[in-house]
């Protein structure tokens, strides 16, 4: 067989050209720092990398969200505090009425007090957070809490929540965000729920009576101030059937109210705690979905850039012997 | 006196012999680098002897023939691996081509897919906000963008596929043609008994480069003239008669025709090889299954979010409205996708108003359901949106990398080939050198011989006239 200069040159030519094209794959795969940088680098792989990228981007937004949620139930627990204060504060202003012997002065002076905390409790009931309120459901802007302008204390009717000194203009729907997948966290407390005591399912809207009023263990906190307000105005103890109900049965509405609001406080509470412990495990499940990603796209840096010298000196090798051929031939001995 | 004459005549043969011989070296020295030569060999055979009484007596030393060095059965291979290397290395251009239409980078249909549902999930936090509405619609408008840019980009790589078919016609059209009036030029030269080597190899090359681009085959038939075929048979060549290709535009697309003397035939790609049904293949199968999926996806996405967007209620408690463009059918889906809601209000985030009521504000219902709707698979019931992109991407990846090793093998098969060619019918300078001073000593052999006779001469003529 003979060999001829031609052969032997396009050997070398197609030698140094594979050598250059491997050479090329592995500095994009060093630049870049990713194994998979054309869909033919490695096809098995692109279905896991395109579903890890969107778990990632599911988990971040997720993470976002519970944080914003986070923020909200921080906020909405401290105006719940603050409305705990409130009814403390009457609860207190009650009892002088009842202790010690008051002028009717100082009964007024008493009531007005009570008649204070009610304007306050009309505000926090009306508290915003970006613009939106807090307590009103769904209808974030819409004022929730207006005075009821037919209110009178004669044509009360317990039964009746269009007759309460205050109406809800709100609606009964919790607001629910997704913080994983398919699970959920109610994110607000309703206010007909809240201030009214009327449960979600109860509520008819603002001008149709609630069903089943009133309900066991529950009572509408502005009514009970009012009440409070009209007993101690009229300094009636404990007649039942009198102005306001009478100051000790307001007091112990009072603390039905408090309770009221203490139990939902608590249940926000434990959303909260979910929230936290969920956020505390998106976060890792975003660790390890980096991670995974991370395996199938990424270059193992050590592998290409050992991979690069090993070419570099074959590829040096390569050129090498290129010049060294032309350097043998036969015109070198004629 | 006749054996000196004789004598004389026989040392200038080879004189002429050895001359004829340094300058066919000379030409294969010259050609060593041209592609498709084949080294010529000069064939010696002695005169006829004659007889001299009882003696036979040669007269010297003809060239018979110069002869290339070739193997029939080499070249054939060549042609045969060269169909395979021009179908592998077309695809090469189109599929990189489409493999940056279907990219993994971080910047995809998926991941404006990915985008788009969390602008919805977003949306949920806080329904009322216009600005998360807005961004619902801008992202919307993204992944509409992006579907309309991948099926612009699959449409001018057809193009691109089309203007290669088109400008490769008159150059296959040209070789075919040569090889016809090659065919005409070696059977004149044979009937004389003699052998045109630069034609030959001409041809051999031309045959090569129409398998390449052709998938042609090609036979001798009784005259020594070669015929070319194409692969589903039909002649391209016969004698020293050539047909023509010729392209008709069909719409957006190119098909081919054969004309022989005037009588036209379509061509279907089954009827090529090499890189023209490379080329094929990819307009005719890898991009339209391609497009269908891509379509398929654009209307899938347009209709599922259509669906629960118009079940919802917006701010100003709009229902049924549209947010993409209704496509009718998967056709042209991918091309046709717009967002056509523009009032942020109109984003269904609540659910539907019944009866007297209103969409609440803050009612984040319906955009759950639309944000999730990335989750769920939707399509066949077995894929998300993001793994029917995956399947799309990963079969193109596929094809490319197939490709890729399909290139590489059939250079090494072509490479190994030529260079089987090479140690056959290439110019080895080593060869040519030693030859060169084998016949240089032979013309000095015989130069020196004809002085030797000169002088035995002038010696018998100095003897006759002293």
């Amino acid at each position: 067989m003979q060999v001829t200069a031609n052969a032997t040159y396009s050997i070398m030519q197609n030698n140094l050209n594979q050598i250059e094209s491997n050479l090329q794959t592995l500095q994009i795969e060093g630049s870049t720092g990713l194994s998979l940088n054309q869909p033919s680098d490695d096809p098995s792989v692109i279905s896991p990398v395109i579903n890890a990228r969107q778990q990632i981007t599911e988990t971040g937004r997720y993470i976002t969200t519970m944080g914003a949620t986070t923020n909200q139930m921080q906020s909405t627990d401290t105006y719940l505090g603050s409305i705990i204060t409130l009814l403390g504060k009457a609860q207190t202003e009650a009892q002088s009425a009842v202790n010690g012997t008051n002028s009717t002065a100082d009964l007024s002076s008493l009531a007005d007090q009570v008649n204070q905390i009610q304007q306050q409790m009309m505000q926090t009931a009306n508290s915003e957070i970006n613009d939106q309120y807090l307590f009103s459901g769904e209808k974030v802007t819409t004022e929730p809490f207006t005075t009821n302008p037919n209110y009178s204390a004669a044509t009360y009717n317990a039964a009746d929540s269009t007759t309460w000194p205050v109406l809800y203009n709100g609606d009964a729907n919790q607001t629910q965000v997704e913080i994983a997948p398919s699970e959920s966290v109610q994110t607000n407390l309703t206010g007909n729920e809240l201030f009214l005591g009327i449960s979600n399912s109860n509520w008819n809207g603002t001008t149709t009576a609630a069903s089943n009023q009133p309900e066991s263990g529950k009572v509408d906190i502005f009514t009970v101030l009012s009440q409070t307000a009209a007993a101690i105005q009229a300094g009636n103890v404990n007649n039942a059937s009198g102005p306001g109900g009478g100051i000790e049965n307001c007091i112990a509405n009072l603390q039905t109210a408090a309770n009221q609001v203490d139990g939902l406080r608590s249940q926000l509470g434990n959303q909260a705690a979910t929230v936290t412990n969920v956020t505390t495990q998106m976060q890792s499940v975003q660790t390890d979905l980096q991670t995974t990603l991370g395996n199938y796209q990424d270059a193992n840096s050590t592998t290409v850039f050992s991979d690069i010298s090993n070419l570099q000196s074959a590829y040096q090798a390569a050129l090498d012997i290129t010049s060294q051929i032309s350097k043998v031939s036969i015109l070198n001995y004629m | 006196m006749s054996g000196l004459t004789a004598a004389i005549n026989a040392g200038a043969t080879s004189l002429d012999v050895d001359q004829t011989t340094i300058e066919v070296i000379g030409n294969n020295i010259s050609n060593m680098n041209t592609t498709g030569y084949s080294q010529q060999n000069v064939q010696l055979s002695s005169y006829p002897s004659l007889t001299m009484g009882s003696f036979f007596i040669g007269q010297g030393v003809q060239v018979q023939d110069i002869q290339r060095a070739h193997d029939g059965f080499v070249t054939n291979q060549l042609q045969n691996a060269s169909v395979g290397l021009g179908y592998a290395n077309a695809q090469t251009d189109p599929l990189t081509q489409l493999e940056g239409v279907f990219n993994v980078t971080d910047n995809n249909i998926a991941t404006n897919t990915d985008n788009f549902f969390d602008a919805w999930q977003q949306l949920s936090t806080d329904p009322s906000d216009l600005t998360l509405r807005s961004a619902v619609i801008q992202q919307g408008q993204n992944l509409a963008r992006s579907f309309n840019t991948a099926a612009g980009s699959l449409d001018t790589i057809t193009g691109n596929i089309n203007n290669d078919i088109t400008s490769d016609i008159p150059q296959l059209n040209s070789d075919i043609s040569q090889i016809a009036a090659l065919n005409q030029q070696i059977y004149s030269t044979g009937a004389n008994g003699q052998s045109d080597n630069a034609a030959l190899d001409q041809r051999d090359q031309l045959a090569q480069s129409l398998s390449q681009s052709l998938g042609v085959s090609t036979y001798l038939d009784n005259n020594g003239m070669m015929a070319v075929q194409l692969p589903g048979g039909l002649p391209l060549v016969q004698g020293t008669t050539a047909m023509t290709l010729q392209e008709v535009t069909n719409g957006s697309n190119v098909s081919l025709q054969l004309n022989s003397a005037g009588v036209v035939r379509n061509l279907s790609d089954s009827d090529f090889g090499g890189s023209i049904q490379g080329l094929l293949d990819v307009r005719d199968q890898t991009i339209p299954t391609a497009l269908n999926n891509l379509n398929t996806l654009a209307y899938q996405i347009s209709t599922q979010v259509n669906t629960q967007q118009a079940a919802g209620g917006g701010l100003d408690n709009s229902t049924g409205v549209d947010f993409f463009n209704a496509p009718a059918s998967s056709a042209n889906a991918a091309a046709n996708m717009t967002v056509t809601l523009t009032d942020p209000n109109k984003v269904a985030a609540g659910a539907a108003p019944t009866g007297t009521t209103t969409v609440a504000p803050g009612d984040n219902t319906n955009a759950l359901t639309i944000g999730n709707l990335g989750n769920s698979y939707l399509i066949n019931g077995t894929d998300t949106f993001d793994s029917y992109y995956a399947n799309i991407t990963a079969t193109i990846g596929l094809a490319t990398s197939q490709n890729s090793l399909a290139v590489t093998g059939s250079q090494d098969a072509v490479t190994q080939l030529k260079n089987m060619q090479s140690s056959i019918s290439g110019v080895s300078l080593q060869d040519q050198m030693v030859d060169m001073i084998q016949y240089q000593q032979a013309f000095q052999a015989s130069a020196k011989f004809l002085s030797t006779v000169d002088e035995m001469m002038n010696t018998l003529s100095t003897a006759i006239t002293t």
